[in-house]
């Protein structure tokens, strides 16, 4: 039956299988925390969405880059592409955190500098979607969209290091800091692996329906212009 | 040095528009002395209370008032259709650039010397050498982004809402750390002001360089 | 030696096709007409010869010179009328002029001489803003030609002009190559010796070529 899929079902699916393998990492793996409880399962998959937040937003930035450069409607893609995945994770970073802060701090809610900045992030790239829609299609949306994707990426590290450069109520980064116990680290590994494939289908995917648009649009411009030939071109 | 005297004849450009036609700069003074009133109405001033509030109202009128005057700097050139005919001569797009970021800034800072006595004036709060270098720093940093997407909006359609879309989350920084020095500087927070100075002097000088990197692929097709 | 050479140039915006596919040659010294009604894409076309934009895909030179990647060095070397005319409205007629000197590296001595071959030496202290449609349209072409170019782009420059008009525009293409937007058959025919015709972004009927006259 399986065998009829395509190359992106086939990826989705898979992708699919190892978010379920996370959460069995996470909900029966991975030991109850001392202090908080339940609620702190909600880290995995909260700091997982937050990193492959960031790595789409690095793939928007190099596209825009090279896209600048190169002028190759590849990257423009990819730059899409990443940029509508990464709003997708900085919403369900964003989501996820409110959902652990209302036990834990007693409100959704700080105006604490990592999730100020994160909030930041998601307005930034929201943006980029709203230059994409309202400039000119073509060469113009994306050469805009490339600017505000080199500019927006200047929030990545404002995010990262906003716990370590201001006092907040945030948790620090307690993965590099060997602060997890080994079974915890495991988990959040194996989250983090699997969210970041799951990102990498949903780029891959969102990238081949961004080729399939353009190729529409090429259609519709060459049934276009096959018309007023009768009227008499020298071509 | 072509490109700096390119840059100063178009700033100069500019400036000569506006003293000719007085309709930018005056109208800024009215909104940013309109701001600190309607500021009065909506929070709880007093002796207390004002070294704390002022700062917001300070970097409030601010932003608003800068997104007119970088906006407006870019939309005079496209109601007389005359960007293009500037690019369409030997001059590097980013040298046209720097002086339309120039003039900006320049008349922002004119509106800015009405606001920070004003301020001082209406509220009470000391104008240190603090605040006011503080909010001439940020007016650099915040001059050439806001200049760079009021350029690109400028091509775009509904670009009234655009405009502080793409550029308030991009001010955020110089907002943080120059609203940090404005406390200090005003009696309210901690900490010293030093490392303010030097930070926003490294922010304006990353975004200088970003945009004159950018700025002709958001000027030149 | 031809001026411009182009060939398949098309442009696209999003779905919509402005050009597609013309070939183009304009030797050195011609004069060429574009006819074509309004969205024919007569602007497109000249847009993209006055390297203001680069088309989606094809290719053109300009005095051998590839329009795209030598936008810079071309730039010195073409002068453009838009459709509206785009001066500084609160600048006077002279300062108009001195501006772009500096943008052009040409010397100011330079406006004196273009106010008097457009015939605004009187008004050259005046607001650009307080001048007739008319003088505008002058003083956008005394831009243009500023810098002495040998390429001359003119998007229907006739649209406002007053009486005198043609004389003047006959005066600043002589000795220049020139490439001219209108929908005046009569003010094309007695321009330039060769006239093409837009319809839907195209080239309609093969360009008549009548014989140039130098």
């Amino acid at each position: 039956m399986t065998s009829r899929l395509n190359v992106f079902e086939k990826a989705a699916l898979g992708a699919v299988a190892l978010m379920v393998v996370a959460a069995g990492f996470i909900f029966v793996f991975a030991p109850q925390d001392a202090l908080q409880g339940p609620v702190q399962r909600i880290f995995y998959l909260h700091v997982s969405s937050a990193i492959a937040a960031y790595g789409c937003f690095a793939v928007v930035l190099i596209g825009g880059i090279v896209y600048l450069w190169k002028e190759n409607p590849t990257a423009d893609r990819l730059a899409r592409a990443g940029a509508l995945v990464g709003l997708v994770f900085t919403t369900v970073t964003l989501v996820m955190g409110m959902i652990w802060a209302k036990p834990i701090w007693g409100t959704f809610w700080t105006w604490d500098a990592r999730l100020t900045s994160t909030l930041v992030l998601w307005i930034i790239y929201a943006g980029y979607l709203m230059v994409r829609r309202l400039a000119e299609p073509g060469r113009q949306a994306a050469r805009f969209a490339a600017v505000v994707g080199i500019f927006g990426f200047i929030d990545v590290p404002v995010v990262h290091f906003s716990v370590t450069w201001w006092r907040t109520v945030h948790p620090g980064p307690v993965v590099i800091n060997d602060a997890l116990p080994a079974e915890m680290l495991v988990a959040f590994l194996i989250t983090m692996a699997c969210t970041l494939f799951l990102a990498a289908v949903m780029i891959a995917i969102r990238y081949r329906i961004e080729v399939l648009t353009d190729q529409a649009a090429d259609r519709i411009v060459a049934a276009a212009v096959a018309v007023p030939s009768k009227a008499g071109s020298t071509r | 040095m072509r490109s700096l005297s390119i840059a100063l004849a178009v700033a100069r450009k500019d400036l000569a528009s506006e003293w000719r036609t007085r309709e930018l700069v005056p109208a800024l003074a009215q909104f940013v002395v309109l701001a600190l009133v309607i500021a009065n109405f909506g929070f709880q001033f007093d002796s207390r209370t004002a070294p704390a509030i002022a700062p917001g109202v300070l970097w409030m009128t601010l932003v608003f008032a800068g997104l007119v005057a970088f906006g407006r700097a870019f939309a005079a050139e496209r109601e007389q259709a005359s960007l293009e005919a500037m690019l369409l001569t030997p001059a590097a797009p980013a040298a046209i650039f720097a002086g339309k970021a120039l003039a900006a800034a320049l008349l922002l800072v004119v509106c800015e010397a009405v606001l920070l006595p004003a301020l001082a004036l209406f509220f009470n709060v000391p104008l240190s050498f603090e605040v006011v270098s503080a909010v001439l720093l940020a007016t650099i940093g915040m001059a050439v982004l806001g200049c760079l997407f009021a350029a690109m909006v400028a091509r775009v359609r509904a670009r009234e809402l655009l405009l502080p879309l793409l550029t308030l989350p991009l001010w955020i920084p110089f907002i943080v750390i120059g609203g940090q020095a404005v406390q200090v500087g005003m009696g309210a927070g901690s900490g010293g002001t030093s490392s303010a100075t030097s930070l926003l002097i490294d922010l304006d000088i990353l975004f200088v360089v970003l945009t004159s990197l950018v700025a002709r692929f958001v000027l030149d097709d | 030696m031809s001026a411009v050479v182009a060939s398949a140039l098309s442009q696209r915006f999003g779905i919509e096709v402005a050009l597609d596919a013309v070939d183009l040659t304009v030797d050195t010294g011609e004069h060429l007409a574009v006819l074509g009604e309004n969205g024919a894409g007569k602007t497109t076309l000249l847009r993209i010869i006055a390297t203001a934009a680069r088309p989606t895909s094809g290719s053109i030179a300009i005095f051998g010179l590839d329009a795209s990647s030598e936008r810079r060095r071309l730039r010195a070397r073409i002068g453009y009328v838009a459709h509206t005319p785009g001066l500084y409205l609160a600048l006077s007629a002279a300062e108009n002029l001195e501006f772009f000197c500096a943008l052009q590296g040409v010397d100011r001595g330079r406006v004196a001489e273009v106010l008097d071959l457009v015939g605004l030496g009187d008004v050259a202290g005046r607001p650009a803003g307080k001048l007739s449609r008319g003088a505008q349209q002058r003083l956008a072409i005394g831009r243009a030609v500023l810098h002495d170019p040998a390429l001359l782009v003119l998007d229907e420059p006739d649209a406002s002009l007053d009486s005198g008009g043609a004389d003047l525009l006959a005066r600043v293409m002589r000795d220049r190559t020139a490439v001219i937007a209108t929908h005046d058959h009569a003010l094309a025919n007695r321009l330039c010796p060769r006239t093409m015709e837009l319809r839907h972004g195209r080239v309609a009927g093969v360009p008549t070529r009548l014989r140039i006259v130098q």
